[in-house]
């Protein structure tokens, strides 16, 4: 098979285009925040004493578990990158469920409705995440 | 996209697409794991009891990982040949060595799991 080497400019900038590129760049964000998230909690539970799954735990979920971490700016840190990482996953996640749901719905209102219903449904999911991760 | 479909559920699932249509369709099933995944997820940070239970439940992990890790590993062959196009010549070889990183890590992950779920 040949490969494929077309230029962006070639391509243009359609809808398609920008949810190829958001969807790429989400995922690769979600690597490197995993990666970071990884070596991060290795790094505070080597400093902290906690057990790196604790550490990953609470970091998820906060309204379930006791900060195992000392300083503020750990437990800040942490927030934010598990933040990040959610919105990165919703992201990404509602251009994969449209993309499946566009392939069995075929009437322009049922295509119409499930992406209002799944863009309304990242929004909320995405605030809520948030506000649960920051204030617990 | 067209509106029509001109192939029925059951012609597709006959369809001998072989390693990529595999690769396709687990990659799919997958994100639709993991979009449930992520509801349970966002109703356990609102407090909901059974969904955390759900979460701590050995055999939903089980599920979770090995449709999960898939579409981890798979996804991350396709970025990798997206942004790399020049490798797309060698897709089925890429394949092969999705295949072999997969079975590794969802074989360890699978091990903890049940190691837990046994008490070990």
């Amino acid at each position: 098979m040949a490969a494929r080497t077309l230029s962006i400019k070639k391509r243009g900038f359609t809808f398609e285009v920008f949810m190829w590129a958001f969807t790429r760049f989400t995922v690769i964000a979600m690597y490197g925040l995993i990666l970071a998230g990884i070596l991060g909690a290795l790094s505070l539970s080597a400093q902290t004493g906690a057990n790196f799954g604790d550490i990953l735990y609470w970091a998820f979920f906060p309204n379930l578990a006791e900060n195992p971490l000392g300083q503020v700016w750990m437990t800040v840190l942490a927030k934010l990158m598990v933040i990040a990482f959610v919105l990165s996953a919703c992201g990404h996640g509602v251009h994969g469920v449209l993309e499946i749901l566009d392939d069995y719905f075929t009437s322009h209102l049922a295509r119409r409705w499930s992406r209002n219903f799944i863009i309304t449904y990242a929004v909320v999911a995405s605030l809520i995440a948030m506000y649960v991760i920051w204030t617990k | 996209m067209g509106l029509k479909r001109n192939v029925s559920l059951s012609t597709a699932l006959g369809y001998k697409g072989q390693g990529p249509y595999l690769t396709f369709i687990l990659h799919r099933i997958g994100g639709s794991a993991l979009f449930i995944l992520f509801t349970v997820y966002i109703l356990s940070l609102l407090g909901v009891d059974s969904m955390h239970a759900l979460l701590s439940n050995w055999l939903f992990q089980v599920v979770f990982l090995v449709f999960g890790l898939f579409h981890a590993i798979n996804g991350l062959r396709i970025t990798i040949l997206d942004l790399s196009p020049k490798l797309i010549e060698h897709f089925r070889t890429a394949i092969n060595i999705e295949w072999v990183v997969y079975v590794l890590v969802a074989g360890f992950a699978l091990f903890v799991i049940l190691r837990n779920a046994m008490g070990g």
